[in-house]
């Protein structure tokens, strides 16, 4: 059992790593002010980055996907239940907050940015990771 | 060691002690952090504390905007648009035929429009001017610029007032107004307006609103209050 929840946490620190490299990017094209690289070419990175909805009280969202993956991935290197609590809070927020700005691109921007995408796929998969640290905790324990 | 974890729940007491109650506990937190992000989301979006910066935010909501320039930069067609703030023929354009050109052909990526800012009409134009500017260093030119001809007043009657200029920064969505009124002072404001000039006298402009189209096709130029569908032969024919 222990040794199940060690890959779970592996793969849930690796997945954060990956978040971790999407969001610098995005928080770097940000301040860089330059035109983020989309998959296709379609622009649709570009317009997602500088719609107003890229950032909140003038932090850049990708900024908060910063602190995000920063705190799923000491929530992956913490061991006893409080790494697995707050890995499964934290990935449950970004799950939301995900859906929420999927919506924004699809129905207010009409624009999809495909590191978004892969951000929030990244956080479902996190949850999922998460979810199972949980379960597992739990017959640990009981 | 499975002994002693199963005596820690009841040392803890509390919402501890139970793991459902725990996880009901943080999914609700979870549910109010993400209501929370989205609501102050919100702030940043096409609203503004004005009708006409609601209006605003949803006519530029989704088009790349960098400094002057609105529309992706990879647009094959580009509209240099010569305009000054107190020329009512300008505020005419941007209130009557700019809305049209913006949703038929920037939202789609066919044409992106500079706006080339010139202050020949008198010395109120020049603080109107910088304030665009620095709007646009915050990528916030045109909800700005649209604002400014929304509340347009009459021509050099001193209505381009600091408070007049501030309370379009209010009114303009996602802009920093601490920021601006910095960038308001700043040289790159000032040499942004010198070069807007100077483009303006080496292109012959010498009215507003001028627009010269430029694309694969050549150059053309409409001079004053042009409709949509002159526009969108311009944009044919240089295209």
């Amino acid at each position: 059992m222990k040794g199940r929840q060690r890959g779970i946490r592996f793969v849930l620190g690796a997945l954060a790593v990956v978040g971790l490299l999407i969001s610098g990017y995005l928080s770097w094209v940000h301040y860089m002010g330059v035109t983020p690289v989309c998959v296709g070419g379609s622009g649709g990175c570009e317009t997602v980055q500088t719609s107003s909805y890229a950032t909140i009280l003038g932090v850049p969202v990708a900024v908060l996907g910063l602190v995000g993956y920063s705190g799923l991935l000491l929530s992956a290197l913490l061991r006893g239940e409080i790494g697995v609590y707050l890995g499964f809070l934290l990935a449950l927020v970004g799950v939301l907050f995900s859906a929420y700005l999927t919506y924004l691109e699809l129905f207010v921007i009409h624009a999809i940015c495909e590191w978004c995408v892969a951000s929030a796929t990244i956080m479902v998969a996190a949850l999922i990771c998460a979810t199972a640290e949980v379960y597992f905790s739990g017959t640990q324990t009981s | 060691m499975n002994a002693r974890r199963k005596n820690r729940p009841s040392q803890q007491g509390g919402l501890l002690s139970s793991p459902r109650m725990l996880l009901v506990l943080l999914v609700g937190v979870a549910i109010v952090v993400a209501a929370l992000l989205a609501v102050l989301s919100q702030f940043g979006g096409p609203q503004g504390s004005s009708a006409s910066g609601k209006e605003v935010g949803e006519l530029y909501s989704g088009i790349p905007q960098k400094g002057t320039t609105l529309g992706k930069g990879d647009a094959p067609v580009t509209i240099y648009l010569y305009e000054d703030f107190q020329c009512p023929v300008c505020g005419q354009f941007s209130r009557e035929t700019l809305p049209e050109v913006v949703d038929r052909s920037v939202r789609g990526g066919e044409v992106k429009v500079v706006s080339e800012p010139l202050t020949f009409i008198g010395s109120d134009s020049v603080p109107a001017a910088r304030a665009a500017l620095a709007a646009g260093e915050q990528n916030r030119y045109w909800p700005y610029a649209h604002l400014l001809f929304e509340n347009q007043g009459q021509e050099n009657s001193g209505y381009v007032t600091d408070e007049f200029l501030k309370s379009q920064a209010e009114n303009t969505p996602g802009l920093d107004v601490g920021e601006w009124s910095s960038d308001l002072k700043g040289s790159s404001v000032t040499q942004q307006l010198q070069a807007a000039q100077a483009k303006a006298q080496s292109a012959g402009v010498n009215a507003t609103p001028t627009l010269i189209f430029s694309g694969p096709g050549g150059q053309t130029k409409l001079v004053g209050l042009p409709d949509y569908d002159q526009i969108s032969q311009s944009i044919a024919q240089v295209d």
